[in-house]
Order: structure tokens, then sequence, then C-alpha cells
């Protein structure tokens, strides 16, 4: 164990030696947090005029909206029933950019859905939303109550708009958080591409070096193999400490610096709006910031429970990838061997993004449940579930499947071992599977 | 005392040691010699515990050679290997906690010895800036650095100019001195002239002879003399009547000549004597011993005879 930690402390040292190494500690969450950055500005792109068509068959709107309605929006009503598809594909409605449906239960559920042909801004869906949601609430006033409208306002649900692309009604693709789990799944794919192909290349500049068998003199072939891997890993979670820490302060100095006065109101669900609110609505509110990604960023994913799940997955996935990157350094004749023997864990990790791809599209398939399970995916999938929101069941089977990849690395690694053992002094040898076949039975 | 008990070790069907036994005593420069191929460093392998043997065992001063044995022994290889990106300290340093030292401990010594072979300019260059023949010495280093009681060194002067050849070998002369064992592999058979008191020939995976050099020597002698003279050639022709031929003879300087002579019975140093004093001022009378060189491909083929 001794000598597994010297080795492993050289084999951190080399990398941290190296300038790219330490460029990188930097340079990979700065480019993350302009991406960030990205997407919080993209959330303000979009539709900025809209024509709305709404569909109020009982005429319950009687034609009406407020009073002083948002000039980029411009309300057209039609007292019938529209299909989706008829809204979608007929001539006739191809001047509208959105149809909101206005159906006899919406005083009673308080949902309406807002179907559109383009995103709109931000700022218009709230604009929509609150000025839908004043009809509705004077609707309910005369129909229901003898209050006063301040009044009902303290006592009454927010109404809830669902926005919706017509072409996709159904909002199966409305699953950001999901794809939030995605795309960590993938940065720990990419982690794991560049420090597994370190494990290989490693292994074969030993054996090109000749130094192997000076080692081998001094510490055993299982004590270089697993400080070799573990001083890897050292790297590679301190890359990844690095990125966590810089991505948070970012997130930080956005929060309070950049986007400071979006975010000061910026989870609106249920905020009431005066009078005065209304004639200022587009003007001076912060409320008109809102922004769809610097919710998801900010308030909807749970760090502190992702971040030490994620570091768990990523350690099973590194555990059980690694031996294959032991193995292809070790049975490799030469350098170009490693190289084109890293192919198939290259597919493995194709196989790996297409699963969490199917994760986030459909959580429940039994070809998810699968993937969940098997080891060289598990982390994947297990970084969409827990990102999009697990049960304590659920997450079991996550810890489970966590347990499954430990396992299995650990009857990989001693395969690897033993191959390792035999092939880290060969070099120059033209590799074949029966060479490979004797390795493993010395 | 290492003593090698019945080594066999297969690869893949192909006989690399076949059942050697002998033994390495304490305190002496040690050689196993033998062409390229025959198993020298499968056993050198074997006694560093980089490979199993499929049979037989090793014993290190009386008991099962183990770890710690291992660890206390020093070893060279032949393919020469070190970390070309990492700096001369670091790398001895890194090799001599393997061996068991602290990191203090093997900083003071690499430094000790980098003086000693006064290169400690180099102590923070990287091996890859270094010529080869200055890689070499950092090797050397870094195999006697934890000051093992045993050195193994497999092919050690490859590589090494003259200068260095020399510097290896009083290191080397030191190590025995002090009272360790050095165990030398080469095929480079003079070098095992100079340096070896005892050897190992090990030929096709089989030992097939082990004695102390001069015996080696001395039992595939020739009968040759070397002998240096004054005075008339005709009349040292005549002196050795018909018990010796001449095998070669040139003039060495103003009326001194040398000449090889071979005895063509039993003839001893004595009848040499006798029979050339009376005729001409001898300035030396030498036996000439065959070099291991010779001694090693003589026995080669006596062996290859005899297994035909």
């Amino acid at each position: 164990m001794k000598n597994s930690l010297i080795i492993a402390r050289r084999e951190f040292m080399e990398r941290w030696n190296n300038r790219s190494f330490r460029f990188m500690l930097f340079l990979g969450p700065l480019l993350l947090l302009a991406v960030i950055y990205l997407l919080i500005i993209s959330g303000n792109q979009g539709k900025s005029n809209l024509n709305v068509l709404i569909v109020d068959p009982t005429g319950l709107f009687e034609e009406k909206i407020v009073s002083h309605p948002s000039e980029s929006i411009t309300y057209y009503f039609y007292q019938d029933y529209v299909e989706l598809e008829a809204f979608r594909d007929e001539k006739k409605f191809r001047t509208y950019d959105a149809m909101i449906e206005i159906n006899e239960k919406v005083l009673i559920n308080k949902k309406v859905f807002l179907f559109y042909r383009e995103t709109p801004n931000v700022q218009l869906k709230m604009k929509l939303k609150f000025e839908v949601e004043r009809r509705v609430e004077e609707v309910m006033i005369e129909q229901f109550t003898n209050l006063g409208i301040e009044d009902f306002r303290k006592i009454k649900q927010p109404l809830n708009v669902d926005f919706r692309d017509v072409n996709d009604p159904l909002n199966q693709s409305e699953n950001e958080i999901a794809w939030v789990g995605y795309s960590l799944g993938y940065l720990m794919i990419f982690f794991l591409g560049i420090f597994g192909t370190n494990i290989t290349r490693s292994i074969n500049r030993e054996k090109a070096n000749r130094v192997s068998e000076v080692i081998l003199a001094s510490a055993k072939a299982h004590e270089l193999m697993f400080g070799k891997i573990l001083g890897i890993l050292w790297a590679s979670l301190l890359q990844l400490f690095f990125w966590i820490f810089i991505i948070a302060l970012g997130l930080w100095v956005f929060e309070y610096f950049i986007f400071s006065e979006t975010l000061g109101l910026g989870h609106l669900e249920g905020v009431q709006v005066s009078d005065q609110g209304l004639s200022q609505f587009g003007q001076s509110n912060p409320m008109m910031n809102y922004n769809t990604q610097m919710d998801l960023f900010f308030h909807r994913i749970n760090y502190a429970f992702l971040i030490p799940n994620f570091m768990l997955f990523f350690l099973g996935t590194y555990w059980v990838y690694s031996s294959f990157f032991t193995v292809i350094g070790a049975m490799s004749g030469d350098e170009s061997d490693g190289q084109q023997f890293v192919i198939p864990i290259w597919i493995l990790f194709g196989v790996s993004i297409f699963a969490g791809y199917n994760a986030v599209q459909y959580p429940d398939a039994a070809l998810t449940q699968f993937f969940t399970f098997f080891p060289w995916t598990a982390g994947m999938v297990a970084m969409v579930k827990i990102t999009a929101g697990v049960t304590v069941v659920s997450y079991l089977f996550l810890l489970l499947s966590w347990l499954i990849m430990v396992l299995v690395g650990a009857v990989l690694l001693y395969f690897a071992g033993r191959i390792f053992k035999n092939g880290i002094l060969s070099f120059g040898h033209k590799l074949t599977f029966k060479l490979l076949l004797k390795w493993l039975k010395i | 005392m290492i003593e090698i008990h019945d080594i066999t070790k297969v690869f893949q069907e192909k006989i690399a040691l076949e059942k050697v036994t002998f033994d390495i005593p304490k305190g002496m420069v040690f050689g196993i010699i033998g062409p390229n191929g025959a198993g020298k460093t499968t056993l050198i392998r074997i006694l560093n515990q980089i490979l199993i043997p499929n049979d037989g065992f090793v014993k290190y001063n009386g008991t099962l050679l183990n770890e710690a044995h291992v660890r206390s022994f020093g070893y060279l290889p032949e393919e020469r290997g070190l970390y070309r990106e990492m700096r001369v300290m670091d790398q001895l340093v890194f090799l001599g906690e393997l061996r068991g030292l602290s990191r203090k401990e093997a900083g003071d010594k690499a430094m000790k010895w980098l003086q000693k072979f006064e290169v400690q300019d180099w102590a923070k260059k990287r091996i890859d800036s270094l010529s080869k023949g200055m890689a070499q010495k950092i090797q050397f280093i870094s195999s006697v650095l934890h000051d093992p009681e045993v050195i193994i060194l497999d092919e050690p002067l490859s590589g090494f100019d003259p200068l260095n050849i020399n510097l290896i070998l009083n290191e080397i002369e030191a190590f025995k001195n002090a009272g360790k064992s050095v165990i030398f592999s080469t095929h480079n058979m003079d070098s095992v002239d100079s340096i070896c008191d005892e050897v190992a020939l090990i030929h096709a995976g089989k030992l097939i002879a082990k004695d102390r050099v001069a015996n080696l020597r001395s039992q595939h002698k020739n009968g040759d003399f070397k002998i240096r003279f004054r005075g008339n050639v005709i009349a040292f022709a005549n002196a050795l009547w018909t018990s010796f031929e001449i095998i070669e003879s040139k003039e060495i300087g103003d009326d001194l000549r040398e000449a090889v002579i071979r005895r063509r019975g039993n003839e001893t140093f004595n009848d040499v004597y006798n029979q050339l004093s009376s005729a001409l001022e001898l300035t030396l009378i030498e036996e000439k011993l065959p070099g291991m060189q010779d001694v090693f491909v003589k026995v080669i083929q006596e062996h290859n005879q005899h297994e035909e």
C-alpha cells in the first residue's frame, strides 16, 4: 500500500508539473461559466411581439383583457373550439403566434394552456401570464364574489399558465433540469476520457522508457497498477474540485453582481402585483427580468445533493473504466496499439451518452432501467435521475447500481492485474487474442 | 549467501531456465555469464522477484527469499529506464522511497552520491536533458542509493565510456571490500576477467559450469607461456628443443623480444626456465592462462558436443 501511495504521488506530481494540466484547472471552468452566461443571456432573447389568439368558446372573457394591455401583445378572440392541429396547420391561424385556451374549468382549476409557434422571450411570457391572470380574477369576482378586487387578491390562488410549444403539446422536451444532469454525466465521461487515456498512456510510456522493470524490482505489479490508477484519480479529482469551486464562485458572481437585479425577484410563481405594478409592467419592474435559465441554475438544482452524488458516481465510474484502460496499456506492444485499443472504450462512452439521452427522454423505459444497472452507463443515468429529482426508493436503486459498479470494477481490476503483471514487461510484441488469454491464465 | 535451488521457468512452452542450482557466496563479485538468450536476465528477474519460477526456490541467508530481502537488494537492469520528464533528484528520491528510505534519507543519500560522482549540478536537470552516459550514471546511483546488501547488475558496463567504466568498476570493488555481494550478469567476458571472483555459466537455460574465475581459466589452459628475453632468436629456438613450439614471436625493443610458446607434453614452468635460462637472458616467464572469452567458447563447445 505504501508503495502504491509513493507511485500515486509521482503520477500526480507528473501531471501537476505539466503546464497544460494547471492551465486547464482554470480554463475549463471559465469556459463552462461562459456557456452558462450565454444560456442566461439567451433566456432574454426570442420573439418580442405577439399576436395571441384567445380561444374562448364559452365567452368567459367577453372579448376583453386588462384595461391597459401591453403594447407588444395584440389579443384576438375566437368564440369557438379550435383543435390544436387546426391552429398549428390551418392557414387562417397562421397570423397568430400563440393560442390561449380558456375553457369553462379555468375558474376552478386555475390552469390555462398557452401554445406558441416560436418561443416568446421571458418578458413576454410574464406579461401574458400577468394579463390573463388579471382577466381571470375579474371574471371570478364578477361571477362568484361580492368582494372588492384588493380583498379578492388576498385570498386568491395564482393562475397557472402552462406554456407549450405547438409542436410539442405534451411538453416532452420541457425537462431542462434533466438536461443539466445529462450535461453533468457528459462532463463525467469527458473527465473519464481524458484521465482514463492518461492511465493507458502512462503505462505505455513506462514500457517504452523501460522504467517498469526498475519499479517492479521495488514494488509489486499490483502496487504499480493501483498507484497509477490512484495518482491519476487524484489529478482528476483536483481538476474536478477546481472546476466546482470556480463554477460555484462564478455563479455567485453572476447572482450578486452581474444578474443581481434579475435574481432579486427571480422566482415569480404566485407573486401578487398591484394595479400600480401593472402600469409599471414592462418598464422598470425587476420582475420583468425573470429568466428560466437563471431559475434553473440558481433555484431548481439542489447542489448540496447533486455535488456529493456526482463525486460518488464519478469515483464508481472511474473505478469500473480504469481496469479497461489499464488492460489496454499493459497489453499494448507499442503506443499506437494503445491508441487503437482505446476505441472500444470510446464506443462504451458513446453508449453511455446515448443512455443519458434515453434517461432524459424516457426516464421510465425498460432500456433506461437496464442502463441504470449496466456498470458502464450507470454513472451517466444516475446523474440524469438525481438532477431531475428522485424518490428515496429510486435513490436506493441508484445506490445499488453504484454498488454493482464497484463490485464489477473490483472483478475487472483483478483480471486487469493479471494482464498487467504479465504485459508490463512486454514491449514491441504483436498483440493477439491468444496472447491475451495466455496472460490471463499465467 | 544466496542459494538457488532447482529453478525452472517456462514462458508459454519455452523453457527459459531448467533446474538451475548454485550458490552465490557472500562478499564477492559473482558473474552470471552466458550468451544472449541463455536465461541470465530471467534468473536475475527471479532473484528480484519480478518473475516467479514455475519450480524451485531461492534462499537468502538461509531463509526463503521474501519481499523484505529483495527490498535490501540493489538492481540495475539491462534495459535501463528512467522517467524522462522527471528531474534527477526527484527521480532518485522516488526510487529511494520505493526501496524503503524516507524522503529525507533518500534526498541526502542521493546528494552524497551525486557529489561522489561530481555531478551535483545535475540534481535539478530533467533526465531527458542528459546524455545517455549521464543517465546511466543516475541509473547506477538509483540502484545503490539505499545501501543494499546485494547489488545485482545486469550488463552494467554497456553504454559507458572507458572513463565511466573505470568509475563503475571502482565502485564494484568498493562494494566487495565493504563485504557486500555483487551479482554481475554479462556476455562481455573482458569485464568478467577483470572483476569477477566466481562465475556461473548458463547456456540454453542450463547451468553448465560454476567455479572461481582463476580455476576455470586454469582448467582450460593450453600450456602456453609468455617469454621475454634478450639474445639470439636462433639460440632461443634451439633452446626450446622439441618440447615446445613457438606460437608467436616479435621484437618489442632493442634486442628485446617477446614470444608465446606452447608445450608439446606435460612440461612445467620449471622446464621452461631450465631449458631457456642457460641460452638466453630471460626478463619474463609467465604461464599464459586463457581469458574468460576463450574459456566461455570452449565450455560451450564442449557442452554442445556432449549434448550431441
